[in-house]
């Protein structure tokens, strides 16, 4: 069932655990059952829709690619071209803070943050191990622009942190990490599900579903529950039989609302619609630089 | 209570007179001590007061709705327009796209760049620098760098005189939050009103407090770099609207830093600050609606939003 709907109500924090980890209002049946059939069909589907614009390129859709496609046309701005700024960097940033806060590694969003950018201006000053292009524009900024980051981190992982009951999760959350789908049946497709925070619930009969947190920016619109689907589609293709993607809720923080989807085999149909919709408007292969910003936003 | 202390002259940055003089102990002591004051009895606000307040919101939201017509592109309303209608005013998020910007917005911005510094790491080097340097992260303000950059050294050296004065003014007054209290800066606030079609939006300087639910446990801090007090005061009292809408309660005390001149004023939220807060935005509503005294034209353009803001995270 696609349309729970938004929660009309601001969200203190205790509300939106409760809507993360509440049980799942589940036919009497096993729900379940019917999104592991969908997700069983959808890989060849899939593949299909990207058959088409074979000749296009290679096609890594992300939750931007589907914002964009969704939105009406005067309500989307001219693409720029992508650059790391204190912006693009405070999502990952924000998240090594709060994983830092859960795991008791930093008491503070001030403490997390400033761990977080030491450990990747250290990790790209070193030139060795892993690094990535980000750790590298940090390295390069002087000390008043590391200032501007932190400072837009400690505002970003400080909201996550206030609106969660970290204690409330019997298992430790999965915390931002983006997962890829890549077709197996066509290699010019792969799937991105965002969620920032990850974990599991239960129906009144017991059975196990994983539940997804995920962050939203820009106003709200229509197409939200479409956008959402797309992360429940991921997550039935990328899932173990036994624990199917149950519930996606999207969270705006600047506005305290929720938006949450129960995931059955209508949501996953939305989802694959939405991806239909997304790539007959993606004329041209994204370019690198717009691909590190996707994976940035 | 309300605690109101402005204070002209107490600053570095001002004309020091022998009770004001900078070897006193720093205002943001005292900044900080009014905030405190009293903080162990944190007010409740009736738990209905946001949906009331939403409820009225809403109705003049859905009036203007219906005049303007369903298709109508959402309409982003933030202070400077809903106070003032004019969407040139000093507000930094007003023309971050714009080729050149007013002396002072680039001031505003420069200052306001200062303050998260001074908040997140406690000091601040050569202002101008710092300042360019928190530019230059902001792809936005690419621009208003390279406008600054373009300044003859008599302009800029006027600029950077200036940017000194607030660089002092806000070293004197910015309270050093503990990290316990999370400090956060630059917090962006969207309300939206008739399913979004009417967006009411601000951004908090400084917020400080962990959100419980039922209880007004933040504090809130404004700065003005040289607008009028009263306004800059309301503007405060807005953003306290939107966090009630937002959470369900509103900051229990609000301060105000004016930068300029090193004034500053502390006080309690109450509930007739909010209560005239509606009051004015509906009003405003209903002259967009037509129902009220005619709105000026800026409004329309809802010209003071982050236009980043309505499509990305």
């Amino acid at each position: 069932m696609i349309a729970v709907g938004s929660v009309p109500d601001p969200s203190p924090p205790r509300l939106l655990t409760q809507q993360l980890l509440g049980p799942l209002i589940s036919p009497a049946d096993d729900h379940g059952a019917s999104v592991r059939e969908a997700a069983a069909r959808l890989p060849h589907a899939l593949a299909d829709l990207a058959v088409p614009r074979v000749g296009s390129g290679s096609f890594r859709l992300t939750d931007h690619h589907v914002r964009t496609a969704l939105a009406r046309s005067d309500a989307v701005a001219a693409a720029t071209p992508f650059a790391w700024s204190a912006r693009t960097a405070r999502r990952a940033l924000g998240l090594a803070t709060v994983r830092a806060l859960v795991a008791g590694e930093a008491a503070s969003p001030l403490e997390g943050a400033r761990i977080a950018i030491a450990q990747a201006v250290h990790s790209a000053g070193l030139g060795q191990g892993p690094f990535s292009a980000m750790d590298r524009w940090l390295a390069g900024l002087p000390p008043a622009g590391l200032a501007v980051v932190h400072a837009d981190v400690v505002t970003w992982a400080t909201r996550l942190w206030c609106a969660v009951d970290w204690s409330a999760f019997v298992e430790p959350p999965l915390i931002g990490r983006d997962r890829w789908w890549d077709s197996p049946h066509s290699s010019l497709l792969a799937l991105r599900s965002r969620a920032e925070v990850r974990t599991f619930v239960s129906d009144p009969a017991g059975r196990h579903y994983s539940a997804h947190l995920v962050v939203l920016g820009g106003p709200r619109r229509s197409t939200i529950r479409a956008e959402l689907s797309v992360v429940a589609l991921v997550e039935a293709l990328l899932a173990p039989p036994l624990v199917p993607p149950g519930r996606i809720l999207g969270w705006w923080p600047e506005s305290g609302h929720l938006v949450k989807v129960e995931v059955d085999a209508s949501v996953l149909a939305a989802g694959e619609a939405a991806i239909a919709r997304t790539l007959a408007a993606v004329e041209a292969p994204a370019t690198p630089g717009q691909e590190v910003a996707r994976a940035a936003a | 209570m309300v605690l109101v202390k402005p204070r002209r002259g107490a600053s570095p940055g001002s004309c020091p007179t022998p009770e004001t003089s900078p070897s006193s102990a720093p205002a943001r002591d005292e900044v900080l001590a009014l905030l405190r004051n009293g903080s162990g009895r944190r007010p409740r606000f009736d738990p209905g007061l946001a949906g009331g307040l939403r409820a009225w919101l809403e109705d003049a939201a859905g009036e203007l709705v219906a005049a303007r017509g369903e298709d109508a592109p959402p309409l982003f309303l933030g202070p400077r327009l809903l106070w003032t209608g004019s969407a040139a005013a000093a507000d930094p998020q007003t023309t971050a796209g714009a080729d050149t910007s007013s002396i002072e917005l680039v001031l505003s911005c420069l200052v306001r760049a200062l303050f998260r510094q001074v908040v997140t790491v406690g000091h601040v080097g050569d202002p101008l620098s710092d300042a360019m340097a928190a530019l230059q992260v902001d792809p936005a303000r690419a621009g208003m760098a390279a406008q600054i950059e373009r300044m003859s050294d008599a302009t800029r050296d006027a600029l950077s005189a200036a940017l000194d004065v607030h660089a002092a003014n806000l070293l004197h007054l910015t309270p050093r939050f503990a990290p316990r209290w999370l400090p956060r800066t630059h917090d962006r606030v969207a309300i939206p009103l008739a399913g979004g079609r009417v967006v009411l939006g601000g951004v908090f300087d400084l917020l400080v407090g962990a959100p419980v639910p039922g209880m007004a446990t933040l504090c809130a801090l404004g700065l003005t770099t040289g607008g009028r007090w009263a306004q800059a005061r309301t503007a405060l009292h807005y953003l306290a609207l939107l966090e009630t809408l937002r959470s369900g309660t509103p900051p229990f005390r609000v301060a105000l830093l004016h930068s300029a001149i090193g004034r500053y004023g502390v006080e309690d939220v109450l509930e007739e600050h909010l209560r005239a807060v509606v009051s004015h935005v509906v009003a405003q509503l209903a002259g967009l609606a037509g129902d009220g005294p005619a709105p000026a034209a800026a409004l329309l353009g809802g010209g003071d939003w982050d236009d980043r803001s309505r499509i990305s995270a």
